[in-house]
């Protein structure tokens, strides 16, 4: 059999898209996949000619091929853009310290300025610390919240109001069907933007892979040899996305374009999402939609641990629907004996309260946010104290009180095992 | 009428509020026409319909081919444009039986998934125009919750998004016809037991739905992929199954669908510019694929033109 000719011009393919099995030579997909990136940045304006720039560094794969693009695009285009490298240390050994590594090298190899920012520094808590006081389940809350807030503040830091992170198509994808799942119509209707600024934060984020399919950014790592860092966080992931994520692959596999599809659709429901749940501005289009309590703009480093679900979240979920509709249900039977009692009058009194219980469901949307200072931290948010320092205060009323721990931060190593030792000498003393 | 649990099941119990109407008032608010609609590739089902008939004999009931689309008033055809362009290089167009015209429909589509996808929008579309020729007042659907969850996510997979308002809600759909659900709070294991509980058992009337294929054969489904996937929360977390229908039973249309362009197959409503495959930021496929027949493609939604697309790269690497 010949070898087949790349589709484009007449050299040898190499590459089959994942995205639409058109075949390939290696120079043929670099740079179609590089315009096609361009292409979404154009179409959407993405940037402004004189912008500083943040690019949400994990050393993961998204965001060394995000950086690597928009480099490249930069000089060929001539955006006029200055990008800089921001990351996060969420304190996780074995995992975040290898990668942060992989970010300075990329650094310098992109010759982009890099500023990390530590929860430890920030809110005197390691993930590694944080697991080690909540347990395995549910630390992805504490690890999404205070993620959100670390790249505003290091953007702020920075003295820049837009960071670019690397979620891709199977990212928005999966994202769209987990929201299905577990019903969240707020959020079905942010996740699709491409642009998402808010009252919320004063830092816009954007993802200009969002059209780009997780195989294709591996495929184009590979053949750029670009130095990226490719463990999975050793955290679990969560149980909805897993189910998700396991479903988009087998939607992929029947048909490619299916990543695609369900972005598509999720954009098209986002419209139809009603007013009053999303916080969305419908008319002014996609450009300048309004993420809140954007969880998912965080998670772009975890979750993706290919389907590997316990299952328990989905339970708990399971749980507190089955107790909701029971709830419901004792509802009516009250209503229903106020019938009886009554007599036949009761009998319009039952429907206007229906009319009434339906109208005050109808009311009971979400509430406008009013947007304040966290009266901790100042940080922008919708309560009196913002989601991290109300996390924090939980984590912090369990710490022990000893004045001697915080001597002891210092030699990171030990500090828990030395802890450890300390309590048990007070024990004993005791 | 599919003669799956959950239509066999709703036929029932109609047929029971009819009868119970008759004892009270010796009357009947309505009618019913019971339609099945025969599938090239479904097993043919004349005895099964006659097995009703006989347990049911108080409706009308009729049978017809899928193949009859070809028949319908021009809308139809003219909105299907496909078969045309498709019988066209034959030269034999016009003495073509229907048999051959959805053959050679079928099997110009790209994938298994395109065709199942085509064949439930005809099927849709026969129910409809019979429903309208014989002046009923609308469709009665036999979707469970389950069904409806299926279709909810297997509609996103395939990009139609943008229609499920109009496929989940009761009331005048974008056809002209009423449309209702009156199973859509019922699971499909509850039917499947109600069913074995009545007497006499429904379950003789069924005719069980093929086992879905297996994961690696080529001819899987992005409808059966999903309805594999429900089975499996369906056993665990019936709920979310539940949530997820009422989710999107919270999506409201944005747009009426009075006027305004419409998709040429399945007759879903087309906001302005988003028509066809490159209407939106994510159509990138526009640098590769200059090619002619996408010329008519905005006169299509999405995921039409998606199912309808043909696959022009793999066809060009030939020598």
């Amino acid at each position: 059999m010949p070898p087949s000719p790349c589709a484009l011009c007449s050299s040898r393919a190499l590459i089959v898209r994942p995205k639409n099995h058109q075949k390939l030579c290696k120079s043929c997909f670099l740079s179609i996949f590089e315009e096609e990136i361009h292409h979404t940045i154009t179409t959407n304006a993405l940037f402004e000619r004189g912008e500083r720039v943040a690019i949400g560094a994990s050393g993961g794969k998204d965001s060394t091929v995000l950086a690597s693009v928009l480099k490249t695009l930069n000089e060929r285009h001539n955006y006029g853009v200055d990008f800089v490298l921001l990351s996060i240390d969420e304190g996780i050994k074995g995992y975040r310290d290898d990668s942060l590594e992989t970010v300075k090298r990329n650094a310098v190899q992109y010759g982009m300025e890099l500023c990390i920012v530590g929860y430890d520094e920030l809110y005197g808590w390691t993930m590694d610390q944080v697991v080690e006081q909540v347990g395995k389940k549910g630390n992805c809350t504490y690890c999404g919240v205070f993620r959100r807030q670390a790249l505003d503040r290091g953007a702020t830091r920075l003295g820049i109001n837009h960071v670019v992170t690397g979620h891709n198509a199977d990212d928005i994808a999966e994202t769209v069907l987990m929201n299905l799942l577990r019903g969240d119509l707020p959020r079905l209707s942010r996740t699709t933007h491409i642009v998402t600024s808010s009252v919320s934060s004063p830092i816009k984020r954007s993802k200009p892979l969002k059209y780009a399919y997780e195989k294709e950014i591996v495929l184009y790592a590979h053949h750029k040899k670009l130095d990226y860092f490719s463990t999975e966080c050793i955290y679990s992931p969560e149980a909805f996305r897993g189910s998700a994520r396991a479903l988009i692959k087998n939607l992929e596999r029947v048909r490619p374009s299916a990543i695609l599809d369900v972005v598509r659709s999720g954009e098209d429901m986002a419209k139809l999402v009603p007013e009053g749940v999303s916080d969305v501005q419908h008319c002014a289009g996609r450009n300048e939609a309004t993420p809140a309590g954007g969880e998912e703009e965080g998670s772009g480093g975890c979750g993706s641990g290919g389907g590997r679900s316990s299952g328990g979240e989905m339970a708990d979920m399971e749980g507190q629907l089955v107790e909701n509709e029971s709830a419901r249900e004792r509802e009516v039977e009250i209503t229903s004996t106020i019938t009886t009692s009554n007599g036949i009058s009761a009998k319009e009194k039952n429907t206007t309260r229906r009319h009434q219980q339906q109208d005050a469901r109808k009311t009971r949307k979400l509430p406008r946010q009013n947007m304040g200072q966290c009266v901790r931290c100042g940080y922008l948010s919708s309560q009196e104290t913002c989601k991290a320092c109300m996390l924090l205060e939980s984590l912090n009323k369990s710490r022990p009180k000893t004045e001697i721990e915080v001597g002891l931060e210092d030699e990171e190593e030990d500090s828990s095992s030395l802890r450890r030792r300390m309590e048990n000498v007070v024990l004993a003393g005791g | 009428m599919s003669f799956g649990v959950s239509s066999v099941a709703l036929l029932h119990l109609l047929d029971n509020q009819l009868q119970g109407q008759i004892d009270r008032m010796n009357r009947t608010g309505y009618g019913l026409l019971v339609v099945h609609v025969n599938t090239p590739s479904a097993a043919p089902t004349g005895m099964h319909m006659e097995k009703l008939e006989e347990r049911y004999p108080r409706h009308t009931y009729l049978s017809v081919d899928l193949t009859e689309v070809f028949n319908c008033p021009s809308r139809i055809l003219e909105g299907l444009g496909e078969p045309e362009s498709i019988s066209a290089p034959s030269g034999l167009g016009s003495q073509d039986s229907n048999q051959d015209k959805l053959d050679r429909l079928l099997e110009s589509l790209p994938s298994a998934t395109s065709r199942m996808d085509i064949l439930n929008i005809l099927r849709t579309r026969l129910l409809v125009e019979n429903a309208k020729k014989r002046g009923c007042e609308g469709i009665i659907w036999g979707d469970s919750t389950t069904r409806l969850a299926e279709k909810i996510l297997a509609e996103t997979a395939k990009g139609r998004g943008f229609s499920l308002p109009w496929q989940l809600s009761d009331g005048i759909s974008p056809h002209g016809v009423a449309f209702k659900y009156p199973l859509r709070d019922l699971l499909k294991k509850e039917l499947v037991t109600y069913a074995s509980l009545t007497t006499p058992p429904l379950n003789q009337f069924i005719v069980s739905e093929q086992a879905p294929q297996a994961f690696t054969s080529k001819n899987t489904t992005i409808d059966n992929l999903v309805t594999n996937y429900f089975e499996s929360v369906e056993e665990n977390f019936p709920s979310i199954v539940a949530n997820v229908v009422r989710t999107s039973g919270k999506l409201s249309a944005r747009q009426s669908f009075g006027d305004g362009k419409r998709c040429g197959i399945c007759e879903m409503p087309i906001a302005e510019g988003t028509g066809g495959l490159h209407g939106w930021g994510g159509g990138q496929e526009k640098m590769d694929l200059s090619s002619s027949h996408l010329c008519s493609d905005e006169k299509l939604c999405y995921g039409c033109a998606r199912s309808s697309l043909r696959v022009t790269t793999s066809v060009r690497t030939g020598p």
